[in-house]
C-alpha cells in the first residue's frame, strides 16, 4: 500500500484502489507534499472529516466520515468530484466551498440542514462543520478540508422534546374538551417538520369517529384517508396517496401517516390521532415514540377535560347531600362535644383536688366521671349508627342474665333520675333462662331509652321492668312524661326525626337515639314498640326472643367466655377502657379496613400513652407504623426515608408539630410528605395556624379511631394522587435528552435527571450535591478551568437567567465541556427561589472551535516567519502556549549527530531531552501522534532537511486526550506544509540575493580599494548605480563608477548589463575613452540605458598613473598627503549614448604617493535646493579630513559625514583608493625569505615616497619582527606550515605594519640569546609605536610610525 | 639559499687587517659573517677594520657578531647604517667611522 494511505488500513486500502491516474489529482507518487500531508491528517483523525482537492475538488474522506455521513456512497465516492458525490446538497455546500477557495477564509456552520441521499432517500440531516482552505506547496488554494459532526439526532430530539414540552405546559387553564383540543392543535402545528399535518378524531356516543381537530390541513380535505373504521388499540402506519396533500414544512407532501389511538385508562380509546409523517426521516422507534407520546398528551388532556366535567356534575349532586350532612354534623358537634367538654374538664380538676379527701365525694366524682366517659361513648353511637346503616356492624351474642344486666345499667341512671325529682322504680326479677345479646348493643339500647324517658319526664316516675312472656324476655321502660302525639307515633323510630315543640328537659337531641335502638334490637331479632298518651307518659317495650335459633351460629359465643375480640379491635378496646366503664366491650371495626390502603405512617407524639394508642390503632388498620418522641427525631426519620404520611402531635418538646411541618416544607426533598396534625386545642384559629404552616389535615382531640383512620386513609390517597403527578413529572424530566438540574438558593444541586447522570456520571444517590460540586475541575491540576467554573457559578447564583460554557470532570475522570442555560424560578410548593438549568455536551463543538483557533494562530505565526528557523521556533512557541507545556522541542534528523535541536527553552541541550522517545518517534509513521500517558506527546513530520520529531513536554502529570492528539496531528500537518513552503521561499530569496550580488560588482577588490553601496529601493540590494574594479592582464586596474537613470529593479537590470559590457570592453581595450565609446554603442540598443553617466579609468598601481575619461559623470576627487586637493575634471564629455558617433576625450593623472582618490555617484553629493558644487565641496572636505584615516574606515566616515538627515534617498556608489595600495605578503617561516621580503618592502616604501633613512629604519624594524617570527616558526617544526604574514599600509602621514606568525612567542631571555632582545629594542627605537600581542594562535606585532610629509 | 653577502679580507694602506662586507647581513647569513670576523681577527695589537660601507642591511644577528668582538674591531660605515650602530649602542663600545 502506498505510504500516504498508511494511517488507516481500511479506508486507506480503498483509497489506494482508486484509479487516481484518471482523476485530475493524478497518481499518488506524484502528489505534492501538501496533499500527502492533508490525506495523512484526514486518515489519522478520529473526527469525521472529508476533503476536496484539485480543479475538480476530488473527494477524500476518513473512516469516521464514512460511518457517520457517507453511508451507502462508500467507497464509490472516493476519488470522484465532490460535486458528483454531494450532488443533492451542492446548492448548499458548493458556494461555501468556492468561497473558501476564493478567499482562503474558513467557514463555520452550525446545525445546517442538508438533505443527504446516503440511505437511498433524501434524508433530513443536520451538520455542524467547518471548511478550512488547503494550500499546495506553492501556497496556492487548491482544496478544502471539512471537519464535520452530525447533529441530526440532537436537533430532531430537541425539536420533538419542545413539542412534547409545549403539549404538557400549563394545562390548568383548560376547561373544556374543545379548548383542550385547540390548545393541543396549536402546539402540534408549531412542529410542521415532524408533523406536516394531523387529524384528531374522537368517537361520539354511537362509536362513530368524528374529526374534532386538525392541524396543517383543512378538515374536509378530499385526500384524507378514510379512517371511520379505525377502532383498534394499536398504532399503525398507513400509506397516503394524494399529490394535493399539504406538505407541512417540506417541499413534498408526506407519503405515510401514523394512526395512534387516544388511550383511555381501563376503557376503550377516546379516539385516535392521525399524524402525517416527515418523508425525510425514517419511521423509527424514536419517531413512533414521539407520536405516541404526543397522542398520550392529547389523550391526557381529553381525560382531564372529561373528568373535570364529570366532577362538576357530581359536585352539584353532592352539594345537596352535603347540606343535610352539614346540618347533622353541626348538631353533633354542638350536642355532644360541648357538654362532654364541660363535664370532663371541671371533673378532672375536682378529682385532682379531692384526691385523698372525702371518700363519698370521691365516689360520686367517679360516678360523674364514669358517666362522662359513657357520654363520650355515646358520641360513638352516631358512628355506630352509620355503620349499622351501611350494614357493616357485626354483633357478638352471648347468653347473659338480662335482668341483672339491665338493672345494672339502670342503676347508672338512678342518681340522675332521682336528682330530677322522679321516682325510679327498677323491677328486674330473674328470668327463667339467659338471653343471647351483644352487651355493647344492649347497653346502648337501655341507656338510650332511659335517657329518653328522663328527658321528657318532669314529674312522676321512670320505671324499668323485666319479665318473660311468650318465649321472649320483655323489658319495659315507662315514664310519666309529656307523651307523644298520636300523629307523631308512626315516625317515632325514624332517624333524625325529632318531635317539634315537645316539652323536654333540654332542646338537645340528635334524633338518632330511637332509630339506633330500633336497629340494635332488630339485630337481635327482637322488637321495640312504644305506647304513649300525651301528658300521660310513654312506655317502650323491647322483646328479645330466648334461645339462639334466630341468630347466626357463628356470631354466638360461649357463656361466660371472655369476649373474643380480634386483635385488630384492640385499639378500640383500649379506647373504650379509657373512656368507658371497664365492662364495656367495644365494637370491632376491623372489617372496614382494606389491605390495599396500607401505608407507611410515621407517628410523632411525646405522650407515650397516646403514641402507643396511635400505633395500635394504625397497625390494626394494616398500616406499617414507626413512632418517634419529638419533632426533631421525626425530621431525621423522614429525611432518611419519606413515609406515606406523618401523624404528629402539635405540642411537643424540642420541635413542635408546627415547626416540624415548616421544616419539611422548606426542604424540596420532603416538601411533598403529607402531614396530619393532632391537637388538643380545638378552634378555628388553631386549625388555620396548622394549615398555614403547611399541614395537610388537622384533627382535634378527642377524636375517634374511625375518624383518625378515615383521615389517614384520605390523606394517603391524596398524597398518592399527588405523587402520581410527581412521578409523571420525574418521568418527563428523565426523558429530556439534555441534562437537567435543580439547584437551591445555597447552590446545592437537589435534583437531576437521567441524562445528567449519563453525561457527568453523578447519580441521584449522591443528592444533594453541595458546592463545590464534585464535577468541578481539580483546582490543583487545572486552576484556570477551576476559576472559569467558579465564575460561572457566581453567574448562576446571581443572575436571573443566562448561559455559559464550562469544562467539567466526569465521575470517571474524563473531561468534557458543557453549555449550560439556567433560569431562576419560584417553587410553587415551598415559595422558595430555585434555579433550574440544563447542560448540553458541547465537547465536540468546543474542540472544533479550539482547533480552528489554534490553526489560525499557528498560521499567523508561520506567515510571519522569514526562514525555517523562525517557522519552527514560532510553531513550537504556539504549541507551548496552547498546551501550557513545560517546553516543546523539535529535533531534525538531518544526518548530523546529535540531530539539530530547537526548543522553547533555549537552555535545553540534547543531553537534557528524552532521547529514547525522540529516537523511537523518528521511525513512526508521519503525523501519527504518540502520547505517553501523562508525560507528554510527540509527533513526526517532514522537515526540508530530514524527519522532524516534535515533543510536547507536559510536565505536571496532565493527560493528553484524544482531542489533543487530533489537534496535534492537525497542527503538525499544517506546520509540515508551512516548512516546505518557507523552505522554498528561503531558497528563492537566497537565489535572488546571489543574483543581485552578481549584478552589483566584484566580490573581491584589489588591495587598496574600499567601496560602499546604498540602494535607494528596499529590500533590493542593488539599484541603478554601480562601481567596478577590473584587474587587467598587464597588472593595471580598470576602475568604473556609473549611474543609470532612475533606481529600483528597472534601473538595476540596465545597470547590470552596462556594468558587464563596460567590463568586457575594458578587458578588450584598456583605453577609457574607447571603452566609453563602445559603451555608447551598446547602450544605444539597450532601453533605459541612455543618459547613464560613467567614469572610467585605468590605474597603474605601481606608479599611480591614471588614464581616464568621464561620460557626464561628476569629477573624482584626489587629496594629496599634504592636504591639497584636486578634481579630476579633464576628459569630460556627454553622458552615455548621447551622440554616440562623436569621439570621447581622455586625460591622465599621476597620483602622488599617499594621495587618496574618491569616485562617487551623484547620490552622494546631490541635494535638493543646493548646487552640486556645494555637495562636491563637502565631499572634498570629507576626504581631506580623512586622509590620515585607513581607507576602509574612511569609506564609512564619508558615507556618514555626507548622509542627509533622513538617509540617502537616491542610489549611492562610492569607491576609494589610496596610492599605493597596501603591501600584503605571506611567506614560510624561513630565514632565506627575509631578503626577498625586504626587497618587496623596500619597493613599496619607495612608492610611498618615504625618504631613505626612514625607509631603512622601517626595514630594520620589520626585519627584526620577521626574524622573531621565523624563530617561533622554527621552534615549532612539528606544527604544520609555520608561515608569516606581513601587511604594510600607508595613510597621508603614517605607516602601519603588522607582522603575524602562528608560532609561540618566546619570552626574551637576553642571557641565552642576547641579540634577540636587541631586536625588540631596535623595533621600539625605529617605530613610533610597537604592540606585541601573544596568543595561542601566534604572535602579532603591530608597528606604526609617522612620516614627515 | 642565503642572502647575498660578499666578504673580503685584506689590509689597508697602513697594513692593518681589513674585512670588507658587501650586501645584506641578516639571520640567514650572520653565521658566515661571524666566522669571517673571527678568522680575520689576529693577535696583533691593531684592531680589525670592519668596512660596512657597502652593506645595505644589517640586523640584530649581524650586530651580535660585532658586539662579540667590539674591543678588537673598528667599524667603518656609510650613512645608511650609522643610525643603527648608534641606536644599538655599538658606537659606544667601539670606534665607528662614518664616511
Amino acid at each position: 500500500m502506498n505510504d500516504v494511505f498508511a494511517a488507516d488500513a481500511e479506508v486507506g486500502r480503498d483509497l489506494a484502489a482508486v484509479d487516481w491516474e484518471s482523476t485530475p489529482v493524478g497518481s499518488p507518487e506524484g502528489w505534492p507534499q501538501s496533499l500527502r500531508t492533508a490525506v495523512s491528517i484526514l486518515l489519522s483523525s478520529r473526527f469525521s472529516m472529508w476533503m476536496a482537492w484539485g480543479p475538480e475538488l476530488t473527494f477524500f474522506c476518513n473512516d469516521a466520515y464514512r460511518r457517520d455521513t457517507l453511508g451507502g456512497k462508500y467507497p464509490w465516492a472516493l476519488g470522484r468530484p465532490a460535486r458528483e458525490v454531494w450532488a443533492e446538497i451542492w446548492n448548499d455546500i458548493g458556494p461555501r466551498i468556492h468561497n473558501v477557495l476564493d478567499t482562503g477564509h474558513a467557514t463555520w456552520d452550525e446545525d445546517l440542514l442538508l438533505f443527504l441521499e446516503r440511505s437511498g432517500y433524501p434524508e433530513e440531516t443536520y451538520h455542524t462543520f467547518s471548511y478550512s482552505p488547503l494550500r499546495d506547496d506553492d501556497g496556492a488554494l487548491v482544496g478544502m478540508l471539512c471537519v464535520v459532526s452530525e447533529e441530526t439526532d440532537r436537533v430532531i430530539a430537541e425539536r420533538r422534546m419542545a413539542t412534547l414540552r409545549d403539549l404538557g405546559s400549563d394545562p390548568s387553564v383548560i376547561r373544556t374538551e374543545q379548548e383542550t383540543l385547540a390548545f393541543a392543535g396549536r402546539q402540534l402545528e408549531r412542529n410542521r417538520r415532524d408533523l406536516p399535518f394531523t387529524v384528531t378524531c374522537l368517537y361520539d356516543e354511537d362509536g362513530q369517529a368524528q374529526v374534532r381537530a386538525v392541524t396543517g390541513i383543512p378538515a374536509d380535505h378530499p385526500d384524507l384517508p378514510d379512517l371511520s373504521g379505525f377502532a383498534g388499540g394499536e398504532a399503525r402506519v398507513v400509506t397516503l396517496d394524494g399529490p394535493g396533500l399539504p406538505t407541512g414544512a417540506w417541499p413534498d407532501p408526506p407519503r405515510e401517516a401514523m394512526v395512534v389511538p387516544l388511550l383511555r385508562q381501563g376503557d376503550a380509546p377516546y379516539g385516535f390521532l392521525v399524524a402525517a409523517l416527515n418523508r425525510y426521516r425514517p419511521v423509527d422507534e424514536s419517531y413512533r415514540g414521539f407520536i405516541e407520546l404526543a397522542a398520550g398528551h392529547v389523550a391526557a388532556g381529553i381525560a382531564g377535560a372529561r373528568s373535570y366535567q364529570a366532577q362538576q356534575r357530581r359536585a352539584e349532586e353532592l352539594a345537596e347531600l352535603d347540606r343535610a350532612k352539614t346540618t347533622f354534623f353541626s348538631n353533633i358537634s354542638h350536642e355532644f362535644r360541648t357538654p362532654l367538654t364541660l363535664i370532663m374538664g371541671p371533673l378532672d380538676e375536682l378529682r385532682t383536688r379531692f384526691t385523698g379527701g372525702d371518700p363519698q365525694i370521691m365516689d360520686e366524682l367517679e360516678v360523674i366521671h364514669r358517666n362522662g366517659l359513657r357520654l363520650g361513648k355515646l358520641v360513638n353511637a352516631l358512628l355506630d349508627f352509620s355503620r349499622l346503616e351501611a350494614g357493616r356492624m357485626r354483633a357478638r351474642y352471648e347468653p347473659v342474665d338480662l335482668s341483672a344486666t339491665t338493672a345494672e345499667l339502670a342503676s347508672v341512671f338512678r342518681s340522675a333520675v332521682e336528682r330530677a325529682g322522679l321516682a325510679f322504680e327498677v323491677n328486674c326479677p330473674p328470668l327463667p333462662e339467659p338471653v343471647l345479646i351483644d352487651r355493647g348493643m344492649w347497653e346502648k339500647v337501655v341507656l338510650n331509652l332511659l335517657s329518653n324517658a328522663l328527658k321528657f319526664t318532669f314529674d312522676g316516675s321512670v320505671r324499668v321492668a323485666v319479665h318473660a312472656e311468650d318465649g321472649a324476655a320483655v323489658v319495659t321502660i315507662a315514664d310519666t312524661g309529656v307523651g307523644i302525639a298520636s300523629e307523631e307515633m308512626p315516625r317515632l323510630f325514624e332517624r333524625f326525626h325529632r318531635i317539634d315543640n315537645a316539652r323536654s328537659r333540654s332542646n338537645e337531641g340528635s334524633g338518632i337515639g330511637l332509630a339506633l335502638v330500633k336497629e340494635l334490637v332488630g339485630l337481635h331479632h327482637g322488637t321495640v314498640d312504644a305506647e304513649s298518651s300525651p301528658n300521660k307518659g310513654t312506655v317502650f317495650t323491647v322483646r328479645l326472643p330466648f334461645g339462639s335459633a334466630h341468630l347466626p351460629a357463628d356470631a354466638v359465643v360461649a357463656p361466660g367466655a371472655p369476649a373474643a375480640i380480634p386483635s385488630s379491635a384492640e385499639p378500640f378496646l383500649q379506647e373504650a377502657n379509657r373512656w368507658l366503664p371497664g365492662d364495656d366491650v367495644p365494637d370491632t371495626p376491623a372489617g372496614t379496613q382494606v389491605a390495599g390502603d396500607a401505608a407507611d405512617v410515621l407517628v410523632a407524639d411525646d405522650n407515650a400513652d397516646m403514641r402507643d394508642y396511635l400505633i395500635r390503632l394504625l397497625r390494626s388498620a394494616g398500616h406499617r407504623v414507626t413512632a418517634v418522641g419529638d419533632g426533631r427525631q421525626a425530621l431525621d426519620a423522614i429525611r432518611a426515608g419519606a413515609p406515606d404520611l406523618v401523624v404528629s402531635d402539635v405540642m411537643m418538646p424540642g420541635m413542635t408539630g408546627l415547626e416540624l411541618v415548616s421544616a419539611l416544607r422548606s426542604d424540596t426533598r420532603t416538601a411533598g410528605v403529607p402531614v396530619l396534625l393532632l391537637s388538643a386545642r380545638a378552634g378555628e384559629e388553631a386549625s388555620i395556624e396548622g394549615l398555614e404552616a403547611g399541614a395537610d389535615d388537622y384533627l382535634f382531640k378527642p377524636f375517634t379511631a374511625a375518624e383518625l383512620l378515615a383521615r389517614v386513609r384520605a390523606n394517603v390517597e391524596l398524597a398518592r394522587l399527588r405523587n402520581h403527578h410527581a412521578r409523571w413529572r420525574t418521568a418527563l424530566v428523565d426523558s429530556l435528552q439534555e441534562a437537567f438540574f435543580v439547584c437551591d438558593e445555597d447552590g446545592s444541586i437537589v435534583e437531576i435527571n437521567a441524562a445528567f447522570t449519563e453525561m457527568i456520571g453523578f447519580g441521584p444517590e449522591g443528592l444533594p450535591y453541595a458546592p463545590v460540586h464534585p464535577w468541578w475541575p481539580d483546582p490543583a491540576a487545572d486552576g484556570e478551568a477551576y476559576a472559569e467554573v467558579a465564575a460561572a457559578f457566581e453567574q448562576l447564583m446571581h443572575h436571573q437567567h443566562g448561559d455559559y460554557t464550562i469544562p467539567v470532570r466526569h465521575r470517571d475522570g474524563h473531561h468534557l465541556w458543557v453549555a449550560a442555560s439556567f433560569n431562576h424560578v419560584r417553587d410553587p410548593d415551598s415559595g422558595r427561589r430555585v434555579i433550574v438549568g440544563t447542560f448540553r455536551d458541547v465537547t465536540d463543538e468546543h474542540y472544533a472551535i479550539q482547533r480552528e483557533t489554534a490553526l489560525a494562530s499557528l498560521s499567523l505565526r508561520l506567515s510571519e516567519a522569514e526562514n525555517l528557523g523562525d517557522a519552527v521556533a514560532g510553531a513550537l512557541d504556539e504549541l507551548r502556549q496552547l498546551w501550557q507545556a513545560t517546553y516543546v522541542l523539535a529535533a531534525v534528523f538531518d544526518g548530523a549527530t546529535p540531530p539539530a535541536l530547537s526548543a522553547t527553552d533555549p537552555n535545553l541541550s540534547w543531553a537534557d531531552v528524552p532521547q529514547d522517545r525522540l529516537l523511537a518517534l523518528k521511525d513512526r509513521p508521519l503525523l501519527t501522534p504518540v502520547t505517553e500517558r501523562t508525560a507528554g506527546a510527540g509527533i513526526t513530520l517532514e522537515h526540508p532537511r530530514g524527519t522532524m520529531v516534535v515533543w510536547v513536554e507536559l510536565g505536571q502529570r496532565r493527560p493528553f486526550t484524544e482531542q489533543d492528539q487530533t489537534l496535534l496531528a492537525l497542527l503538525a500537518g499544517h506546520l509540515g506544509q508551512a516548512l516546505s513552503r518557507v523552505h522554498q521561499i528561503d531558497e528563492q530569496r537566497e537565489t535572488a540575493l546571489a543574483l543581485q550580488r552578481a549584478i552589483l560588482g566584484p566580490a573581491q577588490l584589489p588591495a587598496g580599494f574600499a567601496v560602499r553601496y546604498e540602494p535607494a529601493t528596499r529590500p533590493l540590494k542593488v539599484g541603478g548605480d554601480w562601481y567596478d574594479t577590473i584587474p587587467l592582464p598587464d597588472g593595471r586596474i580598470g576602475i568604473v563608477v556609473g549611474d543609470c537613470v532612475g533606481h529600483g529593479l528597472q534601473a538595476a537590470t540596465v545597470m547590470g548589463q552596462l556594468r558587464s559590457a563596460c567590463r568586457a570592453v575594458l578587458l578588450q581595450d584598456s583605453s577609457p575613452a574607447r571603452a566609453l565609446a563602445a559603451l555608447d554603442r551598446f547602450a544605444a540598443l539597450l532601453p533605459g540605458a541612455s543618459c547613464a553617466t560613467v567614469f572610467c579609468g585605468v590605474l597603474d598601481p605601481a606608479n599611480g598613473h591614471l588614464r581616464y575619461s568621464a561620460a557626464g559623470h561628476p569629477p573624482p576627487i584626489v587629496t594629496h598627503a599634504d592636504g591639497t586637493t584636486q578634481l579630476l575634471d579633464q576628459g569630460r564629455s556627454r553622458p552615455i549614448a548621447i551622440r554616440p558617433e562623436e569621439q570621447r576625450q581622455e586625460a591622465t593623472y599621476d597620483m602622488p604617493p599617499r594621495s587618496t582618490l574618491l569616485l562617487y555617484t551623484d547620490g552622494l553629493v546631490e541635494r535638493r535646493r543646493q548646487p552640486l558644487t556645494e555637495g562636491i565641496d563637502q565631499a572634498v572636505a570629507a576626504v581631506q579630513l580623512g586622509r590620515r584615516t585607513p581607507i576602509e574606515d574612511l569609506a564609512t566616515e564619508v558615507m556618514e559625514r555626507l548622509a542627509p538627515a533622513g538617509g540617502y534617498d537616491d542610489d549611492v556608489a562610492l569607491l576609494l583608493y589610496r596610492q599605493p595600495g597596501p603591501l600584503e605578503l605571506e611567506f614560510p617561516a624561513e630565514s632565506s625569505r627575509l631578503a626577498p621580503v625586504r626587497t618587496a618592502l623596500r619597493g613599496w616604501l619607495e612608492r610611498c615616497g618615504i625618504d631613505p633613512v626612514t625607509a631603512q629604519n622601517v626595514l630594520v624594524a620589520a626585519g627584526e619582527a620577521c626574524a622573531n617570527a621565523i624563530e617561533h616558526g622554527h621552534r615549532d617544526r612539528d606544527r604544520a606550515g609555520g608561515s608569516i604574514k606581513l601587511r604594510a599600509a600607508a595613510t597621508a602621514e603614517a605607516l602601519h605594519l603588522i607582522i603575524a606568525d602562528n608560532g609561540r612567542w618566546r619570552v626574551p631571555r637576553p642571557g641565552e640569546n642576547p641579540h634577540r632582545g636587541r631586536g625588540i629594542m631596535l623595533m621600539r627605537a625605529f617605530m613610533g609605536e610597537v604592540t606585541i600581542t601573544t596568543g595561542a594562535a601566534g604572535t602579532i606585532i603591530d608597528m606604526q610610525t609617522r612620516i614627515a610629509s | 639559499m642565503t642572502t647575498a653577502l660578499t666578504l673580503t679580507t685584506g689590509q689597508d694602506q697602513d697594513g692593518a687587517p681589513v674585512l670588507v662586507a658587501a650586501g645584506e647581513i641578516d639571520m640567514s647569513n650572520a653565521e658566515r659573517f661571524t666566522a669571517a670576523l673571527s678568522e680575520a681577527i689576529t693577535d696583533r695589537r691593531e684592531p680589525l677594520v670592519v668596512d660596512l660601507t657597502a652593506v645595505e642591511y644589517l640586523d640584530s644577528a649581524g650586530l651580535a657578531a660585532l658586539f662579540h668582538h667590539a674591543d678588537r674591531i673598528e667599524v667603518v660605515t656609510g650613512p645608511l647604517l650609522s643610525p643603527l650602530l648608534a641606536v644599538s649602542g655599538l658606537a659606544d663600545l667601539t670606534t665607528v667611522r662614518t664616511r
